[in-house]
């Protein structure tokens, strides 16, 4: 298995246009539905889980369990952290074309920084790819 | 797999550069929660995505960040510092 090394930065060329482009949110910032189990945060190590969020979901419908920042803000209007009705308003004004199938949420505090980068990371990179019809992705911390 | 392009919103810009990210848009002055703004500033928020969108779009430099003022955000924040 080859290793990238630490100074080589991944970087996919995007040849596309915005406008005829399909976007998929990826959070760390410990956002998922409220019927879906909550993040450990009882788990000292971390949690290495996420959860796939669908395209139409009511933001309403969305929380944080994160330990690692004040969340406060991402209670009141999750969009501050995952900016799922802004996306759409994107789509509305014609910036992009679409929202893609699949977006994901996890919790980005880790005190297991291989396996979330070696498990997690590429987990959440095979969910997006297959599936979700994402033409890029726009990542976001808390 | 090809490789998917993404883009990063980063409100610790020091922390994430590290890592060295292919496209890194920082909102300058943004707190950590408050990645596209601050509850329903819908137009800030707005905003913000497109200009993250739009680094997809030129000539970046894997690595570096790059960053935006957006006055409208108002109480400006320190980012989290990388211990040395």
């Amino acid at each position: 298995m080859s290793t990238l090394s630490r100074k080589c930065v991944p970087f996919t060329p995007f040849d596309r246009t915005l406008d005829k482009s399909t976007v998929a949110l990826v959070t760390a910032g410990g956002v998922h539905l409220k019927d879906q189990e909550a993040f450990n945060i009882a788990d000292e190590l971390g949690d290495l889980t996420y959860r796939v969020i669908p395209p139409d979901v009511d933001s309403s419908q969305l929380m944080v369990t994160h330990h690692h920042y004040d969340h406060a803000d991402a209670d009141a209007d999750i969009n501050v952290v995952f900016p799922i009705d802004v996306l759409r308003d994107l789509v509305e004004e014609g910036f992009i074309a679409g929202v893609a199938k699949k977006h994901v949420g996890y919790m980005g505090y880790t005190m297991q920084l291989k396996a979330m980068y070696e498990g997690t990371a590429h987990e959440i990179a095979n969910e997006i790819d297959k599936g979700s019809r994402a033409d890029l992705v726009v990542l976001t911390g808390g | 797999m090809r490789g998917i392009p993404t883009v990063l919103i980063t409100v610790s810009p020091e922390v994430s550069a590290q890592m060295r990210p292919p496209r890194a848009l920082y909102p300058k002055g943004f707190k950590v929660g408050n990645s596209l703004g601050r509850p329903n500033m819908r137009e800030l928020q707005r905003q913000v995505l497109r200009d993250a969108l739009t680094l997809l779009t030129e000539n970046t430099r894997p690595g570096d960040y790059v960053t935006h003022e957006y006055p409208d955000y108002g109480e400006q924040h320190e980012p989290p510092k990388v211990k040395q």
